[in-house]
């Protein structure tokens, strides 16, 4: 399965694809994580929060590739996508391991993926800087095997994520 | 002018680990301290604070590899607050896993706040272990670090800190283990039910 995962509206130009799943998190209700460990000691693998997020961590845990687009704050992904990740870690067991020389959660069931980050907005050279430092991190705590990040303007996005959906259908 | 104003940026709040760490620098501290927790909501109460103090202490948790959100929310407003007077930004930074340099990104994104925003950056402090460190036998380390911290603002220095528990990665896997199978026996849930492999109750098999 292929995710796109987007803090903004979808491109319109968008073609259905047969295991594609396109998400905005524009229209989705997902609230912040209230850091009550449930999803690890309470109900493991479900959040106890039943909002949107339900339906995406999921999603996020089966794909094998997948596309974020999220405009970046202090080297951060910025709110809404940070949210989503903060919501995302149901897909994580609360035990620990060791991982790439460093202590990591557990994973459940999520599959190995290749990542495209779309990072966008005004962005200094040390923000840039930042943010991939922030996504190598995430690599070893989100299982992507492989990651790129592509950063663009804000009225470039939409080419950006056409482009990217292309690549993966070549 | 106030000293210390402590932000607490843990979505936990009173039930946080990041609170207590503030008790206990508190405790170094010796003066005077205003304390407000980011998930109140009260923004403008907050930044309007700030502006009357020398230092600001940020304490939160490591949250998906940064500065969790609700913080990022708050620095949001902070940045529009146009202060005349600008304290020296603080924080202290706690994550679960055994190695404090995980927290190193975050350290780096109030440094860049800092610089965005004109705010004198002073002392920084990553704790390894940082939820159970504090009810272990090496809750002793993460004290006479924050001791150091506090002694280190008064003094006007700015670098960064770092500790954890005298560990091997291998004891702390075993110890973190007892840890969080405890905290699922206080909810009925057994070490099994912990360790499942489903999401939602399903595997990517279903």
């Amino acid at each position: 399965m292929k995710l796109l995962l987007s803090d903004r509206e979808l491109p319109a130009e968008l073609v259905k694809r047969g295991d594609y799943k396109y998400i905005s998190l524009v229209q989705k209700k997902i609230h912040n994580c209230t850091g009550c460990f449930g999803c690890w000691v309470r109900t493991p693998g479900k959040c106890v929060i039943r909002d949107d997020a339900t339906e995406i961590y999921p999603l996020i845990a089966q794909s094998e590739k997948l596309i974020y687009v999220s405009r970046i704050y202090l080297g951060s992904y910025d709110i809404p996508m940070k949210i989503m990740l903060e919501r995302a870690i149901p897909v994580q067991k609360a035990f620990i391991r060791i991982h790439g020389g460093e202590t990591h959660h557990v994973q459940r069931d999520v599959k190995e993926k290749e990542a495209v980050i779309i990072g966008y907005g005004n962005l200094s050279e040390k923000e840039k800087n930042l943010f991939e430092n922030l996504v190598e991190r995430n690599a070893k705590n989100m299982s992507f095997k492989r990651w790129r990040i592509s950063f663009v303007e804000e009225n470039e996005v939409d080419e950006a994520v056409i482009k990217e959906l292309d690549l993966w259908e070549n | 002018m106030g000293k210390l104003v402590i932000i607490n940026g843990s979505p936990r709040a009173v039930k946080s680990n990041s609170k207590r760490y503030g008790e206990i620098f508190k405790g170094y501290w010796g003066d005077s301290a205003e304390e407000f927790n980011v998930i109140s909501g009260r923004y403008r109460e907050i930044c309007m604070c700030v502006e009357k103090h020398r230092e600001l202490l940020f304490i939160f948790p490591l949250y998906a590899d940064g500065i969790p959100a609700v913080l990022l929310g708050f620095l949001k407003e902070l940045e529009k607050s146009s202060y005349k007077h600008k304290p020296t930004v603080h924080a202290i930074i706690n994550c679960g896993f055994l190695e404090p340099e995980q927290n190193n990104v975050a350290a780096d994104m109030i440094g860049l706040f800092c610089e965005k925003n004109g705010y004198p950056l002073g002392m920084i402090l990553c704790i390894g272990g940082g939820e159970a460190i504090l009810d272990t036998p090496f809750a002793f380390m993460a004290k006479r670090k924050i001791k150091k911290m506090a002694a280190a603002i008064r003094k006007g220095q700015s670098y960064r800190l770092k500790t954890s528990m005298m560990l091997t990665k291998n004891m702390f896997i075993k110890a973190s283990s007892k840890y969080w199978t405890e905290m699922g026996m206080k909810n009925g849930i057994s070490r099994e039910d912990m360790d499942t492999m489903e999401i939602e109750g399903k595997t990517n098999k279903e």
